[in-house]
């Protein structure tokens, strides 16, 4: 095993154990130990199950450009999409667990689901989503399944022509369990007309454009870790570099498109909203939108693309860019109070009605028209600790695996 | 029959004797608060807006035909009884507050910590303990408890504890204005239903298509 590979594994193991620590102490004392209250009961965890859901989206780019679109270029980094779809879609279901006040419950899911809820349908459709990629990556190794590996695969005359049937077949599924996943998981918010921020018809569509963009991102950084930079892949990155640059633009078209429809209309409340983001979280917002165009520019530029480092950085500043997105996701929902009136009798005043917080201090109120969410130490570590399981397996799978042989060979 | 109630703002004194008795009697948490009472327009909660402005509007779940809480439900914890009062069934809640988002009103809560811790850290004298001391079923379903499990979301029941008792819920028995009303609004002929039509009733956000079995009476002038 190389070096950096030990370096990896120690340090995302270690980051991992850290975060499954700081879950128990959670678990114990409960979700207090976080910044979310009454008002404000969404955060980090929730942000982060629509962040990773989004970078899963690397192995549907790559199966379907390569086995539908005919893009041949692409076929090395089939596998590395294949498994970093897998993971990010786990990671995003670990995301979304310590967020879960019972755990221990979630057997109620399976004894009573309930199908009008968005959240079983993206439960499920997460893991049909897991299950495909997970078998996707299995066929796309099972040439290379040789000497101890040999154990595991499958029985087949010829192994690299029932490989390659079996990937052109399965392509068309996981193109529409991939867009699932985006779509449904958009719909968890969407569907939710009291709250202004989400309930619009242009997030399940954008959701999937920012999904394209950062899971092609993942892949990306990925290949390059795996590859290096070799002139046979020349033609493989500048693919990924236009297909993330359509896919940041088509986002921000979505996005601003919805701004500006409400912004002209100028309903009180709508602005109330949009103001959170472009005046309350001005930088956040600023860097959401420009650090992924930065990434844009540079990724578009063939000088940048002659440098690793330079195409692992652009990447990582798009991926932080969708991070801080997603993240937004949550003050224009929960900033605002949804109950807000025109008091009886009262020109030109909207009033919002005060929520009980839920908390209880000497400087907090008891009941509050405001939150101020920022994650805690416990929620910080946690999320951390989900990032780092996903470097993990990442790492551990392209150690043990035949993954990044093809390049050797 | 589908229970409702109607709250007459003209009667309303805004005492808050419902508020108390609301969290009295449901056993509600340190920081909990199922029923709220509010002062329209003032600047700060709990203190009068300008004067000849004031008027007094209690809130707490508005028992919604179209309820998103009960729809985003992924357990079904959340659930409609037969008179069409919405639920929670404390045993069966995963603590995903995915319907404190959904719901317009703001009327969920959530246990974020143990409520025994949140009793000491809120001052409580040790020992202390009010509400109504036992578990409640409905259809063998937990629906309320005195103690409730730290993560999961409860919110105002109509007071289903004491419906098989023939008693109405306790902010209409506290009430020393008269204010609330309850009653079936599937009878055109109950007292409610009349009180609506001829008091011009009405729902709060009716924008959101919730359809409350909550009305309001306006008050006819403001509190001077």
């Amino acid at each position: 095993m190389s070096r950096s590979k030990k370096i990896g594994f120690l340090v995302s193991g270690l980051i991992m154990l850290a975060g499954l620590l700081a879950w128990g102490f959670q678990f114990k004392e409960g979700l207090v130990l976080t910044n979310m209250r009454n008002s404000y009961t969404w955060g980090l965890y929730v942000s982060g199950l629509a962040f990773f859901v989004g970078n899963a989206a690397g192995g549907l780019v790559l199966s379907s450009l390569i086995y539908l679109f005919g893009v041949k270029s692409l076929k090395p980094f089939a596998k590395l999409g294949a498994l970093t779809a897998f993971a990010n879609v786990t990671a995003a279901m670990f995301s979304i667990l310590p967020d879960i006040g019972q755990p221990i419950r979630l057997y109620n899911m399976i004894l009573h689901p309930q199908f009008r809820s968005p959240l079983v349908w993206d439960v499920l459709v997460l893991n049909l989503y897991a299950a495909l990629s997970l078998i996707y990556l299995y066929i796309l190794l099972l040439p290379d399944l040789k000497g101890p590996l040999k154990k595991i695969a499958l029985k087949v005359d010829d192994p690299k022509a029932f490989s390659e049937k079996w990937a052109r077949r399965l392509a068309p599924f996981s193109l529409v369990a991939a867009v699932g996943i985006h779509v449904i998981t958009a719909w968890i918010f969407a569907t939710q007309g009291a709250r202004g921020w989400w309930n619009s018809a242009v997030l399940a569509p954008d959701f999937v454009a920012a999904a394209i963009a950062s899971g092609t991102a993942v892949v990306f950084v990925v290949a390059l870790l795996a590859y290096g930079l070799k002139e046979e892949f020349k033609e493989a990155y500048r693919t990924m570099a236009v297909i993330i640059s359509v896919a940041y633009f088509v986002h921000i078209f979505f996005m601003y498109n919805d701004f500006l429809i409400h912004a002209w209309y100028g309903a009180t409340e709508a602005l109330e909203t949009l103001s959170i983001t472009f005046i309350d979280y001005a930088p956040a917002h600023a860097f959401e939108v420009l650090a992924p165009l930065v990434a844009v520019i540079l990724l578009l530029n063939s000088k940048v693309r002659s440098s690793a480092g330079a195409m692992i950085s652009s990447c990582l500043l798009l991926i932080a860019g969708i991070f801080t997105h997603r993240f937004l996701l949550m003050p224009g929902a929960f900033d605002k109070i949804p109950f807000t009136i025109n008091p009886l009798g009262m020109q030109d005043t909207d009033w919002s009605l005060p929520i009980a917080s839920g908390d209880y201090g000497s400087l907090v109120n008891t009941f509050v028209t405001e939150w101020h969410y920022f994650p805690s130490g416990v929620e910080m570590i946690i999320f951390s600790g989900v990032v780092a399981y996903a470097c993990f397996l990442m790492i551990l799978a392209v150690d043990r695996l035949p993954i990044v042989s093809e390049a050797k060979a | 029959m589908r229970r409702g109630m109607v709250i007459d703002l003209e009667k309303c004194i805004g005492c808050r004797s419902c508020v108390v008795a609301c969290k009295q009697h449901n056993a509600q948490p340190a920081g909990n608060w199922w029923n709220r009472v509010f002062t329209p327009g003032s600047a700060r909660h709990l203190t009068p807006p300008q004067k000849g402005e004031e008027y007094f509007l209690p809130v707490h779940c508005q028992h919604c035909q179209n309820a998103p809480c009960e729809k985003v439900c992924p357990v079904g914890a959340t659930y409609r009884h037969t008179d069409g009062t919405i639920l929670v069934d404390f045993e069966r809640c995963i603590g995903c507050r995915y319907c404190m988002a959904a719901c317009p009103y703001g009327v969920r809560q959530f246990n974020w910590e143990d409520p025994k811790k949140a009793m000491k850290k809120y001052g409580y004298q040790a020992g202390y303990s009010y509400g109504y001391p036992k578990d409640y079923r409905l259809d063998g379903r937990l629906v309320y408890t005195p103690v409730r499990p730290k993560g999961v979301v409860e919110k105002c029941n109509f007071c289903v504890h004491y419906l098989e008792k023939g008693l109405d819920p306790a902010c209409v028995r506290a009430c020393p204005g008269k204010a609330r009303h309850v009653g079936d609004f599937d009878d055109p002929d109950s007292k409610v239903s009349k009180m609506i039509r001829e008091k011009n009733g009405f729902t709060l956000l009716p924008e959101k298509g919730t359809r409350p079995n909550v009305y309001y009476l306006p008050p006819k002038r403001k509190e001077v």
